[in-house]
């Protein structure tokens, strides 16, 4: 019926469409020109969004951007005309960043070590014991849920300044993260090897050994090799709050007004940070080749 | 083609050889290159590992001295609640009984306050970082872009954007316009532009070209091509990558207090850092809640948003 309609007006006037054509189509395909009541749903929704967004921007002070001082705009021109570069404190800035490198290695490293312990006891083929399961997983949820920077904090105040506080609190939270993908990895295990394993009499621990071990280790390294990238990302400013690394080098820097050397530094975190990546991904396509994960 | 000629990968086995000692001799070499490869490895790995001890004096006495202190500080931030006065109302001159709920959360107004601003955060900064990246996105995409070196532009802004740090920024706008969450939300909010810019021009990037030959066929501009032919088929993906991504801003939100921008943080920061008591215990309680919450409200939100369509 529809399709003789569109042959009868194509076939009447080939080329000019009118108005009357339009109103015709309209009819007979009220959804293709958007019917009224999703148009008002949408419309409403737009309406409510920008409505709370011109409020929100009220509710922050918006104006106060538009007032800032004249430290501020010495600051931001400085970041772009840098003093004399000769008497920086080059030995410091690059002992951060290693130091930033070094925790992020060893918090990943250490909570690696740990997760390969917990994720057994967090996947569901291996704890067949629901309760502990459960435990353990809103454990490692409370652990994901706080982040590094809290952490940091918490460390600091127990165990005073320094890198340690950053390597506990990137453990604590690498410990979390990968407990869970861990996890999920030997969730997704082959049933198969694991059985032929089982059916030779093998214990448990000996099970694991050469039914789970050979099927998740590339896994694992490339899990630990991402949670590293992403633990130099937040192991950078870890030292906002005192634990150690480029972060407290840039934030003396930034409280003594050298903001030409915050600006170096900024610059020298961002390279790092794109060579560690580049670094691993070449050590994750050693492991296991160039598209797997 | 010769039947006694077999090439694999690596060993070719001649006429008149015996098949398994060649493949015997290949096999211990591989396994010795292989072995030497893993010790070269094991050893790098070591220098590595030594190197970032020295570097972060990550020596064993300092974690033995420290381990104790760590327990003993978690054990001085619970809460010290009594069961028999847990729920006891206000005593009659208006003091909540020590060791009921009512008394560690005597701060509960203040909190829920931040929480508030916490929350109000995040969504004007994802709503503002979304609307940035959606500009930036079609610029930034290879096969969209008007011309080379926009794209390069584009791209660049949205790495740099992405590459620093939120509360590198927010300390930076808290200098600039002064301590308060403007300078959080301006913060989050460039950080999300990078983060979602890249994440919405690789899906504009996947996109059919088709509609927008379409559009260029009929006589469109730029703009009509990216409006007509490109938002309709990418709008449901970036819903969902901006709720993605206000999951994480809620997360961002709730520390870039530390540095003076408004929000949770700054509480935080304060009872961690200058109290000694069940209120640190308080405060972390509720920004897991808060996250917590957060994150299942926006999950159910983007698995009944994917795959619908006509978001317009």
């Amino acid at each position: 019926m529809s399709e003789m309609a569109m042959r009868d007006i194509r076939s009447a006037r080939a080329m000019t469409v009118s108005a009357a054509d339009v109103a015709a189509l309209k009819a007979q395909f009220p959804d293709a020109f958007g019917n009224m009541r999703q148009k008002l749903v949408t419309g409403t929704l737009w309406g409510v969004a920008i409505g709370y967004f011109l409020w929100s921007l009220w509710f922050f002070e918006f104006w106060k951007l538009f007032f800032f001082n004249e430290r501020a705009a010495r600051m931001f021109s400085e970041f772009f005309f840098w003093g004399p570069m000769g008497e920086w404190d080059y030995a410091g800035i690059y002992q951060g960043l290693a130091e930033t490198i070094a925790m992020a290695f060893l918090g990943t490293l250490l909570g690696s070590v740990a997760a390969l312990l917990i994720a057994f006891a967090a996947a569901r083929n291996t704890m067949p014991r629901s309760l502990i399961r459960h435990t353990v997983r809103r454990f490692l949820d409370l652990l994901r849920g706080i982040d590094s920077l809290i952490w940091a904090l918490v460390f600091v105040r127990a165990v005073g300044l320094g890198p340690l506080a950053g390597v506990l609190s990137i453990f604590v939270s690498d410990t979390g993260t990968l407990s869970k993908l861990y996890s999920e990895a030997i969730e997704n295990v082959d049933r198969k090897q694991v059985e032929g394993v089982r059916a030779t009499g093998a214990s448990p621990i000996k099970t694991i050994r050469f039914a789970y071990l050979p099927q998740i280790t590339p896994v694992f390294i490339s899990l630990s090799l991402y949670s590293f990238e992403s633990s130099v990302r937040s192991a950078t400013i870890l030292g906002i709050v005192g634990a150690g690394g480029i972060g407290k080098v840039l934030v003396d820097r930034f409280r003594a007004g050298f903001f030409d050397q915050v600006a170096f530094v900024v610059i020298n975190i961002l390279i790092c940070v794109f060579v560690i990546d580049w670094l691993s991904g070449k050590v994750r396509a050693h492991f296991i080749g160039e598209k797997a994960h | 083609m010769a039947a006694t000629q077999i090439a694999t990968a690596g060993f070719v086995i001649e006429p008149g050889q015996d098949a398994v000692t060649v493949f015997e001799k290949h096999r211990a070499e591989l396994m010795a290159s292989r072995r030497l490869m893993n010790l070269g490895m094991a050893a790098l790995f070591l220098v590595l590992l030594a190197i970032s001890v020295y570097v972060s004096r990550f020596y064993p006495e300092r974690l033995w001295n420290g381990a104790p202190r760590i327990f003993e500080y978690f054990g001085t931030v619970m809460p010290n609640l009594e069961i028999d006065k847990l729920f006891e109302a206000r005593g009659a001159n208006g003091k909540a009984v020590p060791g009921s709920i009512l008394y560690w959360y005597s701060d509960f107004g203040k909190y829920m306050t931040l929480l508030f601003e916490t929350v109000l955060m995040a969504i004007t900064a994802t709503m503002l970082g979304a609307g940035v990246a959606f500009l930036l996105s079609f610029p930034a995409a290879r096969n969209l872009a008007p011309a080379h070196w926009i794209n390069v532009l584009a791209r660049r802004t949205t790495e740099v954007f992405r590459g620093v740090p939120e509360i590198i920024i927010a300390l930076v706008l808290v200098f600039a316009v002064g301590i308060g969450p403007l300078a959080g939300v301006l913060a989050i909010a460039i950080h999300t532009a990078g983060a979602l810019g890249k994440l919405f021009s690789e899906v504009n990037e996947n996109a059919s070209t088709r509609p927008v030959e379409g559009m260029r066929s009929v006589g469109g501009t730029w703009f009509d091509e990216m409006r007509f032919g490109i938002v309709p088929q990418v709008l449901p993906n970036f819903v969902s990558y901006t709720l993605l991504r206000f999951e994480i801003n809620v997360r961002a939100s709730s520390i870039v207090g530390f540095v003076g921008a408004g929000g949770i943080g700054q509480e935080l920061n304060h009872t961690i850092s200058f109290y000694n008591d069940d209120r640190v215990m308080a405060v972390l309680i509720l920004v897991v809640l808060l996250v917590t919450v957060i994150d299942l409200v926006s999950e159910r939100a983007r698995t009944r948003l994917i795959g619908r369509e006509n978001l317009i």
